[in-house]
């Protein structure tokens, strides 16, 4: 009996070319657990980020070389193609930010380096699996491989209250939003009987019925929306940001901020985009009322904060409203916009968490607004990257983030949701107030005399490093958008949209 | 026989699933949720998942909960009744969604469950639900998320024992700052959403377990 059903069963094939970003993810994650179990300070402080810098090159590399293939793997458990493919560039891209901005933090020591960049390299790998999966169940496991290291290395600062209260509110909202995620995705698999997104978008055109008339899958639909949402901090599921983001080590606010952004953005396109696309008339004013919101509170949310990492947590949520436009219009062109913006957000964002960083150490005020006071006159250095990334943002022209918006716009004219691109407009009006802010009290001369000490002025090279190579990408890419639109281009017919 | 069985394990369902809210006591919480698990096991042996019914009866009403036992035990949580968050308007919010959440819920099981309430159900395989099925399908089908699933634990262990573990030889912890703790208002805390009074109280615990934090690591 045992022998027949072991004869029975054909394993499935694996195409390892196309699985091997993610293997060398995996294996990196697993190297890096073991060498920093090695004693000695220089193992610790160096082999152990050179080993994670060492595994993201390869990841690159192999993403690199699996460029332009478009298949389904492990029996269309993960699809490798430019949707996945260029978000993997996007994920290793902020992790080798993310490791540099590690190097001297105070969590990596408590922490112990080799767990820290190990649940780095996880949460990648999570991210990975995620933004590829076109299966229910490849979809949760990957979230849930995303979010659980991110919880850790949240609270990672192990002696600071603000970083532990930061990893329990994300722990707690972030389980709250995966059990709502899996409980409409069970709906969702009886309503249709598969758990493939091709086999729900063919059980749900084959039917003849549409969602509106399935209540089990109307609800699931909207349950799974709903844990996304959580993930994705979307409002009203937002409330987790300002508090998680202030709280959490400042390398991983920014990996949080920029990375997980993408890859639930990633998900939620590719889930919209494909599984329920046929459908799309039923959940774009739903997606469309969440967008509204959500630019609404979020850029309202951040007029009030002191704190730039909370403006910065606020204004997540507000470009989290931009991005969903590009869902809600389910073309190819609304796919690509958001695929771009994506981009453009994850290396302006970067460069605004560089500086937060540096001055972070540099002063005794964190990250509140007086430790940018009369940063313009003190340390042009650090003021300039700033005010580009806050320009960017806000979505000046000849930055990158103008571009990005203008693609934005652009999709929802064409998909028939041009008030969604008024509000865009409208949102961007109201950030300036903040981020205008932030420039203003950098660069008006400090009357009041109560700019901090600038204790170590030339400390970090590497951070004051990269805050120059990522504002200049913004300037770059604001003046000449072609690379980006290389990248993203044909990502919307790699998954069969229009 | 069927249908006397299924009322049983619902009904226990629900008791436990209430008990565990309702409660005071941590402890008998604990000992509800385990009266729930094994009802649920119930069903799913209704359901010819005898595997699922099998692991959940192994897994989750024997390790798991024993789990909570303990942390119970060793946390001492008697003394500490979890109480209703002090807001007038979370008190009134809060059954508001639940119930719009349970409206919901029931419209989606019973508009699409009813029209299969007189036919015979699913024409269901004899090894359906069976050990080797759900081993195939693990290896072929779901071979990837299976195998995430084994690194998840991995990660999840490496997580835990990085939070739980004592380190030597790290600096006194930084006395946090009066402002660092307090808030300015307007600012959309979590605390702030969910009813101001909540909010004061939370501070104060939370400085007296900054100390504690403190001397345990230190």
């Amino acid at each position: 009996m045992i022998a027949a059903a072991a004869t029975s069963i054909k394993a499935p094939y694996i195409d390892w070319a196309a699985f091997s970003p993610i293997v060398a993810l995996i294996c990196g994650a697993v190297i890096v657990l073991l060498i920093g179990l090695l004693p000695g300070r220089r193992v610790r402080e160096q082999i152990v980020p050179g080993a994670t810098v060492l595994t993201l090159l390869a990841t690159l590399g192999l993403t690199i070389w699996q460029w332009g293939e478009n298949t389904s793997i492990i029996s269309g458990a993960l699809a490798v193609d430019r949707l996945s493919l260029v978000l993997n560039v996007v994920f290793v891209a902020t992790g080798l930010v993310t490791v540099v901005m590690s190097l001297r933090e105070r969590a990596t020591v408590q922490a112990g380096q080799g767990e820290y960049y190990t649940l780095l390299l996880a949460s990648l790998a999570g991210m990975a699996v995620l933004v590829a999966a076109q299966n229910l169940v490849t979809l949760f496991v990957g979230i849930e491989l995303l979010s659980i290291p991110l919880y850790v290395l949240c609270a990672s600062e192990l002696q600071r209250e603000k970083s532990l209260e930061a990893g329990l509110k994300y722990l707690v909202i972030g389980s709250v939003g995966s059990a709502t995620l899996l409980f409409g995705l069970s709906f969702i698999y009886g309503a249709t009987g598969s758990t493939d997104f091709s086999g729900i978008a063919a059980a749900l055109s084959s039917k003849g019925e549409t969602i509106a008339s399935n209540p089990l899958m109307l609800t699931g639909l909207g349950m799974a929306v709903v844990g996304l949402g959580f993930k994705a901090a979307i409002a009203p599921f937002h409330q987790w940001t300002p508090d998680v983001y202030e709280g959490a080590p400042s390398p991983i606010t920014s990996f949080m901020s920029v990375a997980t952004k993408a890859a639930a953005f990633g998900i939620f396109l590719r889930f919209m985009d494909v599984a329920v696309i046929d459908e799309a008339l039923t959940w774009q004013p739903l997606l469309a009322a969440l967008a509204a919101i959500t630019i609404v509170v979020g850029n309202v949310g951040a007029l009030a904060q002191t704190s730039v990492k909370r403006i910065l947590a606020w204004s997540s949520v507000a470009q989290g409203g931009y991005l969903l436009v590009g869902i809600v219009v389910s073309s190819a062109a609304g796919l690509e916009a958001t695929l771009y913006y994506l981009v453009v957000y994850v290396v302006m964002n970067l460069a605004a968490f560089s500086v937060v960083v540096a001055r972070e150490r540099e002063t005794t005020h964190g990250d509140s607004l007086s430790a940018f006071a009369g940063l313009g006159s003190k340390r042009p250095i650090l003021a300039v990257p700033m005010t580009i990334a806050m320009l960017s943002l806000a979505g000046i022209p000849a930055t990158a983030g103008f571009i990005g918006k203008l693609n934005l716009i652009g999709a929802s004219v064409d998909g028939d949701y041009a008030w969604l691109g008024v509000l865009i407009a409208i949102g961007s009006a109201i950030s300036l107030a903040y981020y205008l802010r932030i420039v203003a009290v950098m660069w008006m001369p400090d009357r009041r005399g109560d700019s901090p000490e600038t204790d170590r002025p030339h400390g970090q090279p590497e951070i004051i490093g990269l805050a120059i190579i990522c504002s200049a990408a913004t300037i770059f890419f604001g003046i000449i958008p072609s690379p980006i639109y290389d990248l993203v281009r044909g990502a919307g017919e790699s998954i069969g949209l229009l | 026989m069927v249908e006397i069985l299924f009322f049983i394990a619902a009904i226990g369902a629900i008791a436990g699933a209430v008990g565990v809210v309702v409660l005071e006591n941590p402890f008998y919480s604990v000992l509800s949720l385990v009266a729930h698990l094994l009802s649920l096991a119930l069903l799913f042996l209704l359901l010819e998942a005898q595997f699922v019914a099998a692991v959940q009866v192994v897994v989750y009403a024997g390790a798991v909960m024993v789990l909570y036992v303990f942390v119970v035990s060793y946390v001492g949580g008697q003394n500490l009744p979890i109480r209703a968050v002090n807001s007038p308007s979370l008190r009134i919010a809060a059954p508001l969604f639940a119930f719009c959440l349970f409206v919901e819920l029931m419209i989606a099981t019973l508009g699409t469950g009813l029209s299969a309430i007189s036919s015979e159900g699913p024409k269901l395989a004899a090894n359906y639900g069976e050990p080797e099925q759900i081993g195939e399908l693990l290896l072929t089908k779901f071979l990837l998320p299976f195998e995430v699933a084994s690194f998840l634990l991995l990660i999840a262990a490496v997580g835990a024992v990085m939070l739980a573990r004592r380190r030597r030889g790290l600096d006194e912890p930084e006395v946090p700052a009066p402002l660092g703790l307090l808030r300015p208002a307007g600012t959309g805390t979590m605390a702030e959403s969910a009813g101001g009074g909540f909010f004061r109280k939370s501070t104060a615990s939370a400085s007296d377990d900054s100390t504690s934090t403190g001397r345990d690591l230190g």
